[in-house]
């Protein structure tokens, strides 16, 4: 099994992928938590509208995907708090709004190409040492930012009101998490692709949740499953060379049927 | 002097939203060491005060001062404990056992870098103390009763050592003799502890022994001294516009 590390490629991902699991799966708490699952899977699809400008211009897709992630959550925070707007209605007006926008992008480029597939489902060969310095220093910032703000974030997430009346800086931590949510996403998607990274965020959480244990516990137990996961996943990307996203996110829907039935009332 | 220090002073409250009058006109004063109560019909623009007074809602116009400070210049929201109308409906699945939702007491108190000191734990545990819920410390509070999950919202209100308590129909959800259990709480709280409470409720007969001042909220606001004599039928049915018929629980016979 550990000839696989014998290249570099696969430690790179490696060290990627396990980095990933641990930021995807703290944020994901309060994701799910803050009834937030559908943004993650919406800031993924904006990320690619970044992946489409960098490919196309020819700049560093990460970087770009991060700014337009961020760009993204900002609008949507917005419109939920200046207009009378459904939030789950926004966020598929924005999801579908950027699908369509990157795919435009793409193909006035005449970038729709395997490149664009590795972003799309995640490839464990596409991975650089400029991704992995970027995960690491970007993603360390941003569990930095979850760990420091955990029990706020936490109580926030139980009742936002009363963390309000508490002299919480509710819309301050909002704003924040969904900033830190949109880099976690679009740093992860060469090694989960963008439209697989909202699984990896909220699956090992609803999973952990099937075990009824106080949040330190779900976390912990949230953070095993995605690392695990991504292990597992990527070695069977390796193995059978498929795309190491849907490997990963197969795994974890594996362990979420589990923890389903032996959790079972 | 008991009733010194002035915690909450309104001044001329309005609220008024797409043209209707949810509240006219609103004044008074609660100071320290007070056991308020405020009934009123559902509608009547209760909840709306208190979630102006906790700075949740924007008056249309008029004052609001906590601790003579006005609302946005308020910071020590430490100081105050809310038990909000929805406290006992708890979501089952989220992962908290009773005794992280005491703790989340005191996240505010104790700052964004500090650990959980000597002291966090103290309150945390004199909280459940309190409110008799240190057997369930390590329990999830979605499998707890409607009246065990209400002592757990109130301790952890408690837990920031409040001056005021602020709860919104707190017996939702709460069989009786939870109910029961809960005023006599409340009122030991207020006797021993001095801490001010406020809050609003639909059991108009049960809280006439022990609160010293009731208010009625209907649009606009009376203030009445004498709770008891202000429970009288009559009143209470031009309150609520029905024929009422208060019910006094004597606590100490059951």
């Amino acid at each position: 099994m550990f000839e696989m590390f014998e290249y570099d490629f696969m430690q790179r991902a490696f060290v990627a992928g396990l980095f990933i699991a641990v930021l995807a799966s703290i944020s994901g708490n309060f994701v799910v938590l803050r009834r937030y699952s559908l943004m993650s899977e919406t800031l993924a699809h904006s990320a690619l509208v970044g992946v489409a400008v960098g490919l196309v211009a020819g700049y560093n897709p990460l970087w770009v995907a991060v700014g337009v992630a961020i760009a993204s959550a900002w609008l949507i925070e917005y419109l939920r708090s200046a207009f009378s707007l459904y939030s789950d209605a926004i966020l598929a007006i924005i999801l579908s709004g950027s699908l369509a926008i990157a795919v435009i992008i793409v193909s006035l480029g005449g970038a729709f190409n395997n490149s664009l597939f590795s972003y799309l489902f995640g490839s464990i060969l596409s991975v650089t040492n400029e991704d992995v310095m970027t995960i690491v220093t970007v993603g360390s910032l941003s569990l930095l930012f979850l760990l420091l703000f955990s029990k706020e974030l936490y109580f926030i997430a139980y009742d936002e009101e009363v963390a309000k009346t508490s002299g919480i800086k509710v819309k301050f931590l909002n704003f924040l998490l969904v900033t830190v949510v949109a880099v976690i996403i679009a740093l992860s998607i060469r090694v989960v692709g963008s439209l697989l990274i909202g699984a990896l965020m909220v699956i090992p959480t609803v999973a952990a949740l099937q075990y009824r244990v106080g949040f330190r516990s779900t976390m912990l137990i949230s953070l095993f499953f995605a690392l695990f996961s991504v292990i597992f996943g990527m070695s069977l990307s390796y193995y059978y060379s498929l795309p190491s996203g849907a490997t990963i996110v197969l795994s974890i829907i594996v362990i979420f049927i589990i923890s389903l039935i032996v959790n079972k009332k | 002097m008991k009733f010194k220090v002035p915690i909450f002073d309104v001044k001329n409250l309005n609220f008024i939203v797409r043209g209707q009058t949810i509240l006219q006109d609103i004044s008074f004063k609660i100071f320290e060491g007070e056991y308020i109560a405020i009934i009123g019909p559902n509608g009547g623009g209760k909840t709306t005060l208190i979630r102006m007074l906790l700075g949740l809602q924007q008056p249309t116009s008029g004052e609001i001062k906590i601790f003579g400070k006005k609302l946005k210049e308020f910071k020590e929201w430490y100081k105050i404990g809310y038990v909000p109308q929805r406290a006992t409906l708890v979501d089952e699945n989220f992962p908290a056992t009773v005794e992280d939702i005491v703790k989340m007491g005191r996240i505010a108190k104790r700052g964004i870098l500090a650990g959980i000191s000597k002291e966090d734990k103290e309150m945390v545990e004199d909280a459940m103390i309190k409110m008799d819920i240190l057997n369930l410390r390590d329990k999830m509070v979605g499998t707890l009763s409607g009246g065990q999950r209400q002592r757990v919202m109130i301790a952890r209100a408690l837990a920031s050592c409040p001056k005021i308590l602020i709860l919104d129909e707190p017996n939702t959800g709460v069989d009786m003799v939870s109910q029961q259990r809960f005023y006599t709480l409340l009122a030991k709280l207020n006797k021993e502890e001095n801490i001010t409470i406020l809050f609003i409720t639909h059991d108009i007969g049960v809280i006439a022994d022990d609160i010293g001042r009731l208010f009625t909220i209907n649009q606009k606001a009376t203030i009445c001294n004498d709770p008891k004599k202000m429970l009288s039928c009559e009143e209470v049915s031009d309150l609520y516009g029905i024929d009422a018929h208060a019910l006094h629980h004597h606590k100490h016979e059951h």
